[in-house]
């Protein structure tokens, strides 16, 4: 008689943690083989190209500002631009950097307008149009961006990307409470420290790290598991500076005025009208995302201009959706057959 | 242990749930809210006037500041990047069948 398979439990997990620690392993990020087509101050744009592309129309990922951008490139198996590579895409991204002392002074229009409009036509030099597809503050940026400036878009994909700042959740409470002032807060950094930013972020969920744990405990037996969270952990605690300028027109205009909502925004001295936007345009939200709620991304599709748009709301969490097992075998196709089908 | 632990878990799982819940709605009262963000731009201040105070006494010996030598930086970046956008409208009209864009630049 075969014996019932034992499932493997906290023991085997903490057994797998310490063997992992004494080897020091580090996740490998970053991976996906790629060329630096620009540099321009600290951002760079990356070229990933597969060896024979199926499809015309590139693709541009804009990264949120205070992230990494290898969040969309966690390791092998996990990294959603190789998954894009292997069926045929090629894909551009940027990579902000890391703002130095001086980058105080960069303002929306700078990076919003200059680098990503930049981005958009470099990606669209070889064909004319390209899909921008914007995550997290990085969608917010695409969105702005593609409403002033739709020349060279195919298509805008605004992946956990926050619009009506009016249902931005708690980090909206906690801007416009009264006594919380934006102009001591540049004036004494310049940058706003990352680390001041992941502790407000760490304010919408103070269970987090408990549930971290237990989930470790629970399943760091599994190889594959362990090196997608020790990767995600890595990325999580690799953040970016907000160059301090941008910050306070970003909390200010948006944040407070809710300025893309109400039509009042502007880029680079053109208004962004989110009616302005007739591309297709696809919105991805999640469920369990608190830092970016559903009500707060699903205006963008009650907004554009766009007959061809739709909204997506998946299961999961702001990060652990798109970086996930199941968003495999279900976001990362949706997403490329929105694209293949308006190559 | 499997079966204990799976209990524990369930356990645990209602438990961060309500907390999480909870501690969201304290969060978000303007009874915790106000009193942080007096705090920490009140801290920000003092932090302002200290380096401020300490830039103007810098500038007395007639030297270079910090704030001055990251302005004269960033100007020069934006210098940079008007210089970029030129080359990219000269190579546009130069070459006007092309698709708009700048050549790359590693």
């Amino acid at each position: 008689m075969n014996q019932p398979v034992k499932k493997p439990g906290p023991l085997e997990s903490l057994t797998a943690l310490l063997s992992r620690a004494a080897r020091r392993v580090e996740p490998v990020v970053g991976q996906t083989p790629h060329e630096v087509v620009w540099r321009e101050n600290k951002w760079k744009l990356m070229r990933f190209a597969p060896a024979v592309p199926k499809y015309r129309t590139p693709i541009l990922l804009v990264p949120s500002l205070i992230n990494r951008w290898y969040v969309l490139d966690l390791g092998r198996g996990r990294s959603l631009i190789e998954w894009l590579v292997a069926q045929g895409h090629v894909v551009y991204c940027i990579d902000w950097g890391t703002p130095g002392d001086e980058d105080r002074y960069l303002t929306w229009d700078d990076i919003g307008g200059s680098y990503v409009g930049r981005a958009v036509r470099l990606a669209a030099r070889e064909t004319g149009k390209t899909h921008v597809l914007g995550y997290c503050l990085g969608g917010t940026i695409a969105t702005a961006y593609v409403a002033s400036h739709p020349e060279g878009v195919a298509s805008l994909l605004a992946l956990a990307a926050p619009i009506d700042f009016d249902r931005a959740g708690i980090m909206a409470l906690w801007t416009r409470t009264p006594g919380f002032e934006l102009g001591p807060l540049v004036d004494a950094f310049g940058n706003v420290p990352w680390r001041l930013m992941q502790a407000s972020f760490k304010m919408l969920r103070p269970t987090l790290p408990a549930t971290k744990a237990v989930s470790l405990l629970d399943r760091a037996w599994d190889d594959e598991f362990l090196e997608s969270f020790m990767a995600s952990e890595k990325w999580g605690n690799d953040n970016i500076s907000f160059p301090g300028a941008c910050y306070a027109q970003y909390i200010q205009e948006l944040y407070r005025e809710n300025r893309l909502v109400h039509g009042t925004f502007s880029v680079l001295g053109k208004p962004a009208k989110l009616s302005a936007i007739t591309c297709p345009v696809l919105a991805i939200a999640f469920v369990h995302d608190n830092i970016v709620p559903v009500d707060a991304a699903r205006p963008l599709i009650d907004l554009v201009g766009s007959r061809d748009k739709q909204l997506v709301v998946e299961n999961g969490g702001h990060v652990g959706a798109v970086i996930s097992r199941k968003a495999v075998t279900r976001l990362w196709p949706a997403m490329s057959t929105f694209w293949a089908q308006r190559d | 242990m499997s079966k204990l632990w799976d209990t524990w878990k369930t356990g645990f799982a209602t438990w961060e749930a309500t907390t999480a819940q909870y501690l969201e709605k304290v969060m978000s009262t303007p009874a915790v809210l106000q009193p942080a963000a007096t705090m920490m731009t009140a801290v920000m201040k003092t932090k302002a006037k200290a380096d401020r105070a300490m830039t103007s006494w810098w500038a007395l010996w007639g030297l270079s500041t910090r704030s001055d030598q990251e302005r004269s930086l960033h100007k020069l970046n934006q210098l940079e990047s008007k210089i970029l956008d030129l080359q990219e409208v000269i190579s546009q009209l130069s070459q006007p069948s092309r698709p708009s864009g700048p050549s790359t630049r590693k």
